[in-house]
Protein backbone atom coordinates (compact mmCIF):
# COMPACT_ATOMS: atom_id res chain seq x y z
CA UNK A 1 0.00 0.00 0.00
CA UNK A 2 1.24 3.78 -1.06
CA UNK A 3 1.51 6.50 1.61
CA UNK A 4 -1.33 8.35 -0.45
CA UNK A 5 -3.94 5.20 -0.44
CA UNK A 6 -2.79 5.09 3.35
CA UNK A 7 -3.60 8.19 3.63
CA UNK A 8 -7.09 8.48 2.06
CA UNK A 9 -7.68 5.16 3.95
CA UNK A 10 -7.01 6.73 7.57
CA UNK A 11 -9.16 9.80 6.39
CA UNK A 12 -11.69 7.40 5.88
CA UNK A 13 -11.38 5.56 9.00
CA UNK A 14 -10.98 8.46 11.29
CA UNK A 15 -14.00 10.16 9.92
CA UNK A 16 -16.03 6.86 10.09
CA UNK A 17 -14.74 5.50 13.27
CA UNK A 18 -15.49 9.38 14.70
CA UNK A 19 -18.50 9.65 14.47
CA UNK A 20 -19.47 6.23 15.98
CA UNK A 21 -19.23 7.71 19.64
CA UNK A 22 -21.10 11.31 19.47
CA UNK A 23 -23.64 9.57 17.10
CA UNK A 24 -24.58 7.13 19.94
CA UNK A 25 -23.67 10.18 22.51
CA UNK A 26 -26.52 12.40 20.67
CA UNK A 27 -29.14 10.22 20.88
CA UNK A 28 -28.65 9.54 24.62
CA UNK A 29 -28.31 13.11 25.07
CA UNK A 30 -31.55 14.28 22.72
CA UNK A 31 -33.69 11.33 24.09
CA UNK A 32 -32.98 11.96 27.99
CA UNK A 33 -33.73 15.74 27.12
CA UNK A 34 -37.09 14.53 25.64
CA UNK A 35 -37.95 12.68 28.12
CA UNK A 36 -37.28 15.71 30.59
CA UNK A 37 -39.64 17.58 28.63
CA UNK A 38 -42.16 14.90 28.60
CA UNK A 39 -41.84 14.31 32.08
CA UNK A 40 -41.77 18.51 33.40
CA UNK A 41 -42.88 20.35 30.09
CA UNK A 42 -42.84 23.55 32.44
CA UNK A 43 -39.10 23.10 32.63
CA UNK A 44 -38.14 22.71 28.74
CA UNK A 45 -36.64 25.66 28.07
CA UNK A 46 -33.74 25.49 30.72
CA UNK A 47 -33.75 21.13 29.64
CA UNK A 48 -34.02 22.78 25.82
CA UNK A 49 -30.99 25.09 26.41
CA UNK A 50 -28.49 22.83 28.57
CA UNK A 51 -29.24 20.06 25.49
CA UNK A 52 -28.22 22.82 23.05
CA UNK A 53 -24.88 23.55 25.45
CA UNK A 54 -24.21 19.42 25.51
CA UNK A 55 -25.22 19.42 21.96
CA UNK A 56 -21.99 21.37 21.25
CA UNK A 57 -19.95 19.98 23.78
CA UNK A 58 -20.65 16.37 22.03
CA UNK A 59 -20.21 17.01 18.61
CA UNK A 60 -17.26 18.41 18.68
CA UNK A 61 -15.98 15.33 19.10
CA UNK A 62 -17.10 14.51 15.85
CA UNK A 63 -15.42 17.35 14.34
CA UNK A 64 -12.27 16.41 15.34
CA UNK A 65 -12.49 13.79 13.50
CA UNK A 66 -13.33 15.24 10.81
CA UNK A 67 -10.30 17.64 11.27
CA UNK A 68 -8.45 14.92 11.68
CA UNK A 69 -9.77 13.39 7.73
CA UNK A 70 -8.59 16.87 6.60
CA UNK A 71 -5.17 16.99 7.82
CA UNK A 72 -4.78 13.63 6.88
CA UNK A 73 -5.91 14.50 3.03
CA UNK A 74 -4.43 17.96 2.40
CA UNK A 75 -1.58 18.48 4.94
CA UNK A 76 0.10 15.30 5.95
CA UNK B 1 -93.35 3.35 19.32
CA UNK B 2 -93.78 4.43 15.85
CA UNK B 3 -93.14 8.28 16.14
CA UNK B 4 -90.20 7.42 17.95
CA UNK B 5 -88.88 4.94 15.79
CA UNK B 6 -89.27 7.61 12.87
CA UNK B 7 -87.74 10.28 14.70
CA UNK B 8 -84.37 7.87 15.06
CA UNK B 9 -84.55 7.04 11.66
CA UNK B 10 -84.62 10.91 10.97
CA UNK B 11 -81.87 11.60 13.32
CA UNK B 12 -79.94 8.79 11.59
CA UNK B 13 -80.12 10.19 8.42
CA UNK B 14 -79.08 13.80 9.22
CA UNK B 15 -76.14 12.37 10.96
CA UNK B 16 -75.21 10.48 7.90
CA UNK B 17 -76.38 13.20 5.33
CA UNK B 18 -72.70 14.20 4.64
CA UNK B 19 -71.31 11.35 4.19
CA UNK B 20 -71.54 10.79 0.60
CA UNK B 21 -69.83 14.06 0.55
CA UNK B 22 -66.99 13.08 2.38
CA UNK B 23 -66.38 9.79 0.74
CA UNK B 24 -66.39 11.91 -2.71
CA UNK B 25 -64.13 14.34 -1.26
CA UNK B 26 -61.52 11.74 0.00
CA UNK B 27 -61.91 10.14 -3.74
CA UNK B 28 -61.45 13.42 -5.11
CA UNK B 29 -58.82 13.77 -3.03
CA UNK B 30 -56.46 10.80 -3.79
CA UNK B 31 -56.54 12.24 -7.58
CA UNK B 32 -54.56 15.29 -8.77
CA UNK B 33 -55.39 16.85 -12.35
CA UNK B 34 -57.91 14.06 -12.89
CA UNK B 35 -55.73 11.26 -12.44
CA UNK B 36 -55.43 8.84 -9.68
CA UNK B 37 -52.52 8.89 -7.54
CA UNK B 38 -51.01 5.60 -8.26
CA UNK B 39 -51.22 6.43 -12.30
CA UNK B 40 -48.94 9.45 -11.63
CA UNK B 41 -46.46 7.34 -9.57
CA UNK B 42 -46.01 5.14 -12.36
CA UNK B 43 -45.37 8.56 -14.50
CA UNK B 44 -42.77 9.67 -12.35
CA UNK B 45 -41.35 5.95 -12.12
CA UNK B 46 -41.16 5.91 -16.12
CA UNK B 47 -39.72 9.68 -16.08
CA UNK B 48 -37.19 8.28 -13.61
CA UNK B 49 -35.90 5.35 -15.36
CA UNK B 50 -35.79 6.93 -18.81
CA UNK B 51 -33.79 9.66 -17.26
CA UNK B 52 -31.45 6.76 -16.77
CA UNK B 53 -31.32 5.85 -20.66
CA UNK B 54 -30.06 8.95 -21.53
CA UNK B 55 -26.06 9.47 -21.83
CA UNK B 56 -25.20 12.43 -19.37
CA UNK B 57 -23.01 15.43 -20.27
CA UNK B 58 -19.35 15.87 -20.15
CA UNK B 59 -17.48 13.90 -17.33
CA UNK B 60 -15.84 17.10 -15.36
CA UNK B 61 -13.41 17.08 -12.59
CA UNK B 62 -14.70 18.33 -9.25
CA UNK B 63 -12.26 19.76 -6.99
CA UNK B 64 -13.81 20.14 -3.32
CA UNK B 65 -11.19 21.72 -1.83
CA UNK B 66 -10.94 24.43 -4.49
CA UNK B 67 -14.23 26.37 -2.96
CA UNK B 68 -12.31 26.81 0.28
CA UNK B 69 -8.92 28.36 -1.76
CA UNK B 70 -8.37 31.94 -0.45
CA UNK B 71 -7.05 33.61 -3.97
CA UNK B 72 -6.54 37.26 -3.33
CA UNK B 73 -9.44 39.52 -5.28
CA UNK B 74 -7.07 42.60 -4.81
CA UNK B 75 -3.20 42.58 -3.97
CA UNK B 76 -2.01 44.14 -0.91
CA UNK B 77 1.60 44.40 0.25
CA UNK B 78 2.26 42.17 3.44
CA UNK B 79 3.41 44.01 6.53
CA UNK B 80 5.37 41.96 9.13
CA UNK B 81 3.92 38.63 8.73
CA UNK B 82 0.25 39.77 8.17
CA UNK B 83 -0.90 39.30 4.28
CA UNK B 84 -3.15 42.86 4.01
CA UNK B 85 -4.83 41.58 0.61
CA UNK B 86 -8.07 41.25 0.34
CA UNK B 87 -9.24 37.90 -0.32
CA UNK B 88 -13.56 36.74 -0.51
CA UNK B 89 -13.36 35.49 3.24
CA UNK B 90 -12.20 39.21 3.78
CA UNK B 91 -15.06 40.69 1.37
CA UNK B 92 -17.63 37.97 3.12
CA UNK B 93 -16.77 39.57 6.77
CA UNK B 94 -17.81 43.02 5.00
CA UNK B 95 -20.96 41.88 3.93
CA UNK B 96 -22.10 40.94 7.25
CA UNK B 97 -20.64 43.75 8.76
CA UNK B 98 -22.76 45.75 6.46
CA UNK B 99 -26.01 43.53 6.82
CA UNK B 100 -26.14 43.80 10.72
CA UNK B 101 -25.03 47.71 10.91
CA UNK B 102 -27.85 48.46 8.35
CA UNK B 103 -30.24 46.27 9.89
CA UNK B 104 -29.39 47.75 13.26
CA UNK B 105 -29.64 51.21 12.16
CA UNK B 106 -33.14 50.94 10.21
CA UNK B 107 -34.34 48.98 13.79
CA UNK B 108 -32.74 51.24 16.21
CA UNK B 109 -34.60 54.41 13.65
CA UNK B 110 -37.71 53.27 13.82
CA UNK B 111 -38.71 51.67 16.90
CA UNK B 112 -42.61 51.68 16.90
CA UNK B 113 -45.06 50.91 20.16
CA UNK B 114 -46.91 49.12 17.78
CA UNK B 115 -44.21 46.84 16.14
CA UNK B 116 -44.37 45.84 12.57
CA UNK B 117 -43.58 41.94 11.31
CA UNK B 118 -39.53 42.85 11.10
CA UNK B 119 -39.64 44.47 14.08
CA UNK B 120 -40.96 41.87 15.98
CA UNK B 121 -38.81 39.05 14.57
CA UNK B 122 -35.39 41.35 15.56
CA UNK B 123 -36.83 42.16 18.83
CA UNK B 124 -37.81 38.32 19.09
CA UNK B 125 -34.39 37.36 18.02
CA UNK B 126 -32.91 40.49 20.39
CA UNK B 127 -35.04 38.70 23.18
CA UNK B 128 -33.50 35.28 22.50
CA UNK B 129 -29.66 36.72 22.81
CA UNK B 130 -31.18 38.53 26.20
CA UNK B 131 -32.63 36.14 28.14
CA UNK B 132 -32.01 32.81 25.95
CA UNK B 133 -28.77 32.84 25.85
CA UNK B 134 -27.01 35.19 28.13
CA UNK B 135 -29.69 35.63 31.17
CA UNK B 136 -30.20 31.61 31.47
CA UNK B 137 -26.65 30.74 31.99
CA UNK B 138 -24.81 33.79 33.79
CA UNK B 139 -25.26 34.67 37.40
CA UNK B 140 -24.12 38.03 37.39
CA UNK B 141 -22.77 40.45 35.09
CA UNK B 142 -25.42 39.92 32.44
CA UNK B 143 -25.89 43.22 31.29
CA UNK B 144 -22.45 43.84 31.47
CA UNK B 145 -21.21 40.68 29.41
CA UNK B 146 -23.96 40.94 27.29
CA UNK B 147 -22.64 43.06 24.60
CA UNK B 148 -20.64 40.96 23.66
CA UNK B 149 -22.44 37.91 23.63
CA UNK B 150 -24.67 39.33 21.61
CA UNK B 151 -22.68 40.65 19.46
CA UNK B 152 -21.08 37.46 18.35
CA UNK B 153 -24.42 35.68 18.03
CA UNK B 154 -25.66 38.86 15.20
CA UNK B 155 -22.36 38.24 13.83
CA UNK B 156 -21.61 35.22 13.50
CA UNK B 157 -25.42 33.77 12.84
CA UNK B 158 -24.76 36.36 9.71
CA UNK B 159 -21.89 35.75 8.83
CA UNK B 160 -23.68 31.87 8.51
CA UNK B 161 -26.56 32.88 6.53
CA UNK B 162 -24.94 34.84 3.97
CA UNK B 163 -22.77 31.88 3.57
CA UNK B 164 -25.49 30.31 2.09
CA UNK B 165 -26.37 32.70 -0.69
CA UNK B 166 -24.06 31.86 -3.85
CA UNK B 167 -21.99 34.99 -4.79
CA UNK B 168 -19.63 36.18 -7.35
CA UNK B 169 -16.40 35.78 -5.68
CA UNK B 170 -15.27 32.08 -7.10
CA UNK B 171 -12.71 31.03 -10.02
CA UNK B 172 -13.60 33.68 -12.76
CA UNK B 173 -15.65 35.56 -10.58
CA UNK B 174 -18.37 32.23 -11.24
CA UNK B 175 -21.26 31.73 -8.38
CA UNK B 176 -19.87 29.98 -5.71
CA UNK B 177 -20.40 29.41 -1.94
CA UNK B 178 -18.40 30.58 0.96
CA UNK B 179 -18.38 32.04 4.40
CA UNK B 180 -15.97 33.83 6.48
CA UNK B 181 -16.50 31.13 9.43
CA UNK B 182 -15.33 28.77 6.83
CA UNK B 183 -11.92 29.89 7.94
CA UNK B 184 -9.62 29.16 10.71
CA UNK B 185 -8.33 32.10 11.01
CA UNK B 186 -11.83 33.98 11.76
CA UNK B 187 -12.95 31.28 14.04
CA UNK B 188 -9.83 31.57 16.10
CA UNK B 189 -9.90 35.58 16.07
CA UNK B 190 -13.75 35.05 17.81
CA UNK B 191 -13.03 32.21 20.34
CA UNK B 192 -9.73 34.32 21.22
CA UNK B 193 -11.95 37.32 22.17
CA UNK B 194 -13.76 35.03 24.44
CA UNK B 195 -10.85 33.41 26.05
CA UNK B 196 -9.13 36.97 26.11
CA UNK B 197 -12.54 38.43 27.83
CA UNK B 198 -12.94 35.18 30.17
CA UNK B 199 -10.02 35.65 32.07
CA UNK B 200 -10.14 39.48 32.10
CA UNK B 201 -13.57 39.43 33.42
CA UNK B 202 -12.76 36.57 36.12
CA UNK B 203 -9.49 38.64 36.99
CA UNK B 204 -11.01 41.90 37.42
CA UNK B 205 -13.97 40.73 39.27
CA UNK B 206 -12.30 38.64 42.06
CA UNK B 207 -8.67 40.02 41.90
CA UNK B 208 -6.00 38.30 39.50
CA UNK B 209 -3.97 35.95 42.23
CA UNK B 210 -7.80 34.99 43.92
CA UNK B 211 -9.18 34.08 40.55
CA UNK B 212 -6.30 31.47 39.64
CA UNK B 213 -6.21 30.40 43.39
CA UNK B 214 -9.76 29.44 42.78
CA UNK B 215 -8.65 26.87 40.08
CA UNK B 216 -7.03 24.89 42.89
CA UNK B 217 -9.69 23.33 44.74
CA UNK B 218 -9.49 24.25 48.37
CA UNK B 219 -10.76 20.79 50.17
CA UNK B 220 -8.05 18.53 47.69
CA UNK B 221 -4.73 17.03 49.26
CA UNK B 222 -1.55 18.79 48.02
CA UNK B 223 -0.58 17.14 45.13
CA UNK B 224 -3.60 16.31 43.97
CA UNK B 225 -4.69 20.41 43.82
CA UNK B 226 -1.41 21.10 41.80
CA UNK B 227 -2.62 18.03 39.27
CA UNK B 228 -6.04 19.54 39.08
CA UNK B 229 -4.46 22.76 38.58
CA UNK B 230 -2.67 21.82 35.60
CA UNK B 231 -5.63 19.65 34.17
CA UNK B 232 -7.84 23.31 34.34
CA UNK B 233 -5.17 25.04 32.79
CA UNK B 234 -4.85 22.34 30.10
CA UNK B 235 -8.93 22.13 29.85
CA UNK B 236 -8.70 26.48 29.15
CA UNK B 237 -6.59 25.93 26.17
CA UNK B 238 -9.19 23.19 24.74
CA UNK B 239 -11.74 25.46 24.94
CA UNK B 240 -10.01 27.54 22.86
CA UNK B 241 -9.84 25.08 20.17
CA UNK B 242 -12.82 22.97 20.79
CA UNK B 243 -14.60 26.55 20.56
CA UNK B 244 -13.06 27.59 17.27
CA UNK B 245 -12.54 24.27 15.77
CA UNK B 246 -16.71 23.20 15.82
CA UNK B 247 -17.83 26.18 13.99
CA UNK B 248 -15.24 26.30 11.47
CA UNK B 249 -15.92 22.13 11.05
CA UNK B 250 -19.41 22.57 11.05
CA UNK B 251 -19.40 25.35 8.35
CA UNK B 252 -16.60 23.63 6.34
CA UNK B 253 -18.85 20.39 6.21
CA UNK B 254 -22.01 21.80 5.07
CA UNK B 255 -20.28 23.56 2.59
CA UNK B 256 -18.73 20.60 1.43
CA UNK B 257 -21.43 18.40 1.55
CA UNK B 258 -23.52 20.38 -0.07
CA UNK B 259 -20.67 20.94 -3.06
CA UNK B 260 -20.97 17.12 -3.25
CA UNK B 261 -24.77 17.08 -3.96
CA UNK B 262 -24.64 20.04 -6.54
CA UNK B 263 -21.87 18.28 -8.33
CA UNK B 264 -22.87 14.85 -8.26
CA UNK B 265 -25.19 14.85 -11.63
CA UNK B 266 -21.28 15.65 -13.29
CA UNK B 267 -19.51 12.91 -11.35
CA UNK B 268 -21.93 10.50 -12.04
CA UNK B 269 -22.93 11.90 -15.24
CA UNK B 270 -26.65 10.65 -15.28
CA UNK B 271 -29.91 12.72 -15.43
CA UNK B 272 -31.34 10.84 -13.16
CA UNK B 273 -28.46 11.21 -10.39
CA UNK B 274 -29.57 14.63 -11.17
CA UNK B 275 -32.59 14.86 -10.67
CA UNK B 276 -32.94 12.85 -7.22
CA UNK B 277 -29.71 14.33 -6.05
CA UNK B 278 -30.50 18.24 -6.38
CA UNK B 279 -34.05 17.34 -4.79
CA UNK B 280 -31.21 15.85 -1.56
CA UNK B 281 -29.22 19.00 -2.32
CA UNK B 282 -32.51 20.99 -1.35
CA UNK B 283 -33.07 19.01 2.33
CA UNK B 284 -29.14 19.76 3.08
CA UNK B 285 -29.64 23.22 2.01
CA UNK B 286 -32.31 23.62 4.41
CA UNK B 287 -30.50 21.60 7.28
CA UNK B 288 -27.79 23.93 6.67
CA UNK B 289 -29.58 27.12 7.33
CA UNK B 290 -30.67 25.08 10.66
CA UNK B 291 -27.13 24.35 11.22
CA UNK B 292 -25.89 28.19 10.95
CA UNK B 293 -28.76 29.03 13.52
CA UNK B 294 -27.72 26.60 15.95
CA UNK B 295 -23.49 27.25 15.38
CA UNK B 296 -24.14 30.75 16.11
CA UNK B 297 -26.31 29.73 19.54
CA UNK B 298 -23.94 27.21 20.60
CA UNK B 299 -20.59 29.83 20.00
CA UNK B 300 -22.66 32.50 21.92
CA UNK B 301 -24.55 30.42 24.67
CA UNK B 302 -20.47 28.69 25.66
CA UNK B 303 -19.25 32.30 25.48
CA UNK B 304 -21.84 32.74 28.08
CA UNK B 305 -20.67 29.80 30.09
CA UNK B 306 -17.23 30.41 30.38
CA UNK B 307 -17.84 34.22 31.59
CA UNK B 308 -20.22 32.93 34.13
CA UNK B 309 -17.97 30.32 35.12
CA UNK B 310 -15.31 32.85 35.38
CA UNK B 311 -16.92 35.80 37.24
CA UNK B 312 -18.26 33.56 39.89
CA UNK B 313 -16.16 30.97 40.63
CA UNK B 314 -16.74 27.70 42.50
CA UNK B 315 -14.55 27.64 45.57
Amino acid sequence: MDAEAAKLLGAGLSMGLGAVGPGVGLGILIGKALEGIARQPEVSGDIRTNMFIGIGVTEAVALYAFVVALILIFVA
Amino acid sequence: MEPARSQHEQELQRLTAGEDEVVAAIAQRRKLAGLPMWLWGVIVLFVLVGLFFIPGGAKQELEIAAEFDLEPLVELPTIGPFDLSITKAVVYLWIATAVIVVVAIVIARNIKPHPSRFQYAMEALYELAYDGITASVMKSGVSTWFPYVGAAFFFILVNNLVGLIPLPFGEHHQLSFYAATANLNVTITLALFTFLFTHYAGMKKNGPVTYIRNWMPKGAPPVLREFIFVIHIVSEVFRLISLSVRLFANMVAGHAILAVFFAMALIFQSYLAAVVLQGGSVLIYMFEIFVAVIQAFIFAILSAVYLGGALDQEH
